[in-house]
């Protein structure tokens, strides 16, 4: 029985490599585009709630 | 560009009437909560009646806090904030108030439907199909809307706030639609798709991620919103919040299996579940850590404000839960948390901590400025505040306590190499004093809540409401031109659609990733020979079972400790588990482990034991069962059950569903008879539902012994 399962895991391998790979180019993205985004933009954004008839 | 300046008004009716429904169903659900607390201490209030035994009102009380108090208070502050956040108020009045009324009558199907034991006993989602069907309409009339109202916005980028009330929408239709895949019987019965362990995984990704997109990313949301307002500050840090929302859309999804930790899911998924949670450590902690730097400068105003603390202790509820979480991950930890009343109290850290108190913070917020007035009473807040913040304390940390007595209770070993405590009951009424006290907070949680009914109330009576309210905005501008040196985000924040898709795309690849590799497990569960299906009584015995709730005291599940095997018997495997529908596993032992108790006691015990528990086990707080023995069993569906069964690849005979009623019979004159000959002179004894029920009981976990032979099942 384990055996059965340990032999198809690696079948699946794959499934595990490529959502890693996907998040870890997508978090490495998003957060070297966050933090070069422009200042002034980001501070209005912050202060949205806070503006008249919010 | 139209820069012309309009006139418009948000509306209010919406926003209070999704607030009354908040607290109504608050008090309801919190109330029935402290029923059932209570019932643990004294089963005497079970008043032996089947509509009010802890099985049947235990989903009722999930259910009740988690779509009815939160849910309204999610829609609450979605409708307050989307339209003064996009400067529009909402798309449709229509859709509006068809989304109030279809899911105020969806709780009140559910309040009706629970009760009469109506349920498919998958956890958050115990509602029946048509139920379910409804839940599906009234959801996407509320997605329409918001999506329509973002579409007519006359703001150009959408706040963070919006994101997560758009990614709370997408993922929970999602998983809405994935878990409750059923073929109905009758109009109030169905079988799921899926089975045993496929059944466990699709049920705990959903589970899992019904408090990930349910009540927190939704409640993340209205942090950002009124966290804000109310320190009148801007967020922390805005750049926080985008990197927050994309983690933690991406990795959420992924973390369901933590809940099936050491059980028959294979290793690799469990071990995924486990990676994934830690990491949302992360994400979460950047959330809580954001919410609370809001408030910097602003110290000495908690001081004073009632709503800011409020706010506090909910973000501080949000991070401590997300920490403990992980760490309930970690297997080894697992080992010692699952089945025990840990799990129970960091539920309600989030529940009673992060929604209710994020909760109260936002309607005493806003219910004064709708009622254009000031909130009746401050030290009354104040009051509310100090009674919610000791209820948690009072309820949670008696049950951390008793839940790791107990668990060690079940592993201590003798120095002989017994258990120590080998009767289960002895390691219950260890902890019923832990129990008593985490009642008293529940009540001091109940009493803060009630003080703030009649705080809302009075707010209400001195002000005056004003159903709508008047705004004025440039109208959007229709070519938005970009800025030189524009980034990705700004540019997405602008597309409403393509921001959609995105987040649909971070939540599929986690979903997909959990749920692909769950079809090919079908394939990778080794059948076992002697595993069989059902018999017709033992069916009707199994849906006796699921209609009074069994699950929420009861595992079918023997981890492979030696602890649980000396116990229980042989560890489960999931292979016995392939004509489970739904499966059993549950998640919380208040009673033993039921999966090998087939043949442990004889047919006469579990006729007693099911009439009144303290006749065979003096001391338990299980609640009696009297209707079994005087109740008939409707024999009348059989067929129909065995059919659907069929239509879902459980291999009974052909035309066995004309045989079934027949074989029924024959089992239950068996059982009937040897009750009769251990004195139980009962008429039509073999046409009760006890006779049903002990045949089930009696079935659990022994297909195993039969020769056992595994074989693997590649076609």
């Amino acid at each position: 029985m384990y055996k059965y399962i340990l032999e198809s895991v690696s079948q699946i391998n794959w499934m595990g490599i490529l959502p890693l790979v996907l998040f870890f180019s997508f978090f490495t993205i998003m957060l070297i585009r966050v933090l070069r985004e422009d200042k002034t933009h980001v501070s209005n954004m912050a202060q949205m709630p806070l503006e008249k008839d919010s | 560009m139209s820069n012309t300046v309009e006139h418009f008004k948000y509306d209010n009716t919406i926003v209070r009437n999704f607030a009354l429904a908040t607290i109504i169903f608050g008090i309801i659900g919190m109330l029935v909560g402290l029923l059932i607390a209570l019932q643990l201490v004294f089963p005497v209030l079970n008043f032996e009646l089947p509509y009010t035994s802890f099985g049947r009102l235990r989903p009722l009380h999930t259910n009740a806090v988690i779509f009815a108090f939160v849910g309204n208070g999610i829609f609450t502050g979605v409708y307050y904030s989307m339209q003064r956040l996009l400067k529009t108020p909402m798309y449709s009045k229509f859709l509006s108030n068809f989304h109030f009324w279809g899911w105020q009558l969806i709780i009140l199907a559910a309040a009706i439907t629970l009760p009469l034991g109506i349920t498919t006993s998958h956890e958050y989602a115990e509602l029946e199909w048509p139920i379910d069907i409804a839940i599906a309409v009234v959801w996407l009339a509320f997605g329409a809307n918001m999506i329509g109202t973002i579409l007519k916005r006359r703001e150009t980028h959408m706040y963070v706030a919006i994101w997560f009330y758009l990614a709370t929408f997408i993922t929970v239709t999602l998983l809405h639609v994935f878990n409750n895949l059923e073929l109905p019987v009758t109009f109030t019965k169905s079988y799921p798709v899926f089975a045993g362990v496929q059944a466990a995984l699709v049920q705990w990704w959903y589970g899992h991620n019904a408090v990930a997109f349910f009540l927190t990313t939704s409640y993340l949301g209205l942090m950002y919103y009124f966290l804000p307002k109310a320190a009148n500050r801007p967020v922390y840090s805005y750049r926080l919040s985008i990197i927050h929302f994309w983690a933690l859309i991406f990795i959420y999804i992924w973390a369901g299996p933590h809940h099936l930790l050491y059980t028959s899911l294979p290793d690799w998924a469990q071990s995924l579940g486990m990676v994934f949670s830690l990491m949302l450590i992360a994400p979460s902690w950047g959330g809580m850590l954001n919410g609370l730097l809001t408030l910097r400068g602003a110290w000495d105003r908690v001081r004073n404000d009632p709503i800011l603390k409020f706010m506090v202790v909910a973000v501080t509820a949000y991070g401590m839960s997300t920490f403990e979480g992980p760490m309930m991950s970690i297997k080894s930890f697992n080992a010692i948390t699952h089945y025990t009343d840990w799990t129970i109290a960091h539920v309600h850290v989030g529940a009673l901590g992060w929604n209710g108190m994020l909760t109260f913070g936002m309607l005493y917020w806003l219910v004064p400025r709708i009622y254009k007035t000031k909130l009746f009473s401050t030290n009354l807040a104040n009051v509310h505040f100090w009674l919610g913040t000791l209820g948690i304390i009072f309820y949670a940390i008696p049950l951390y306590w008793g839940g790791v007595t107990q668990q060690l209770m079940w592993k201590q070993f003798t120095p002989d190499g017994f258990l120590q405590y080998p009767n289960f009951l002895e390691t219950v009424t260890q902890i019923i004093p832990m129990y008593a006290i985490r009642a008293l907070g529940g009540l001091l949680f109940f009493a803060g809540l009630i003080i703030m009914v009649y705080n809302i109330l009075k707010t209400m009576a001195n002000g005056s409401f004003s159903p709508t309210e008047e705004a004025s905005a440039p109208a959007r501008e229709k070519v938005h031109v970009a800025h030189k040196g524009e980034y990705w985000h700004r540019w997405i924040e602008r597309r409403s659609v393509l921001f959609t898709v995105f987040a649909l795309i971070a939540v599929v690849i986690g979903g997909l990733a959990e749920i692909l590799p769950m079809m090919m497990v079908d394939k990778n569960v080794p059948k076992i020979a002697t595993v069989e299906p059902y018999t017709p009584l033992e069916l009707e015995g199994r849906d006796i079972y699921i209609r009074e709730g069994c699950v929420g005291c009861h595992s079918q599940m023997i981890r492979p400790f030696r602890s649980e095997t000396v116990r229980y018997g042989e560890f489960s495997k999931s292979g016995e588990f392939i004509y489970d529908r739904p499966f059993l596993w549950g998640s919380k032992r208040t009673g033993p482990d039921l999966h090998r108790v087939g043949g442990k006691y004889n047919d006469l015990w579990h006729y007693n034991h099911m009439y009144d528990p303290e006749s065979t086990s003096p001391g338990s707080i299980m609640p009696p069962y009297p209707w079994l023995v005087t109740d008939d069993l409707d024999k009348s569906k059989i067929g129909k059950k065995i059919k659907v069964l069929q239509m879902l690849n459980t291999p009974y005979p052909e035309g066995y569903e004309n045989d079934a009623l027949a074989d029924l019979e024959v089992q239950a004159k068996d059982i009937a008879d040897r009750l009769r000959a251990d004195g139980i002179d009962q008429e039509n004894l073999e046409d009760k539902e006890i006779v049903a029920m002990i045949a089930y009981l009696q079935r659990l976990g022994t297909d195993i012994g039969k020769n056992q032979v595994v074989e693997n099942n590649e076609e």
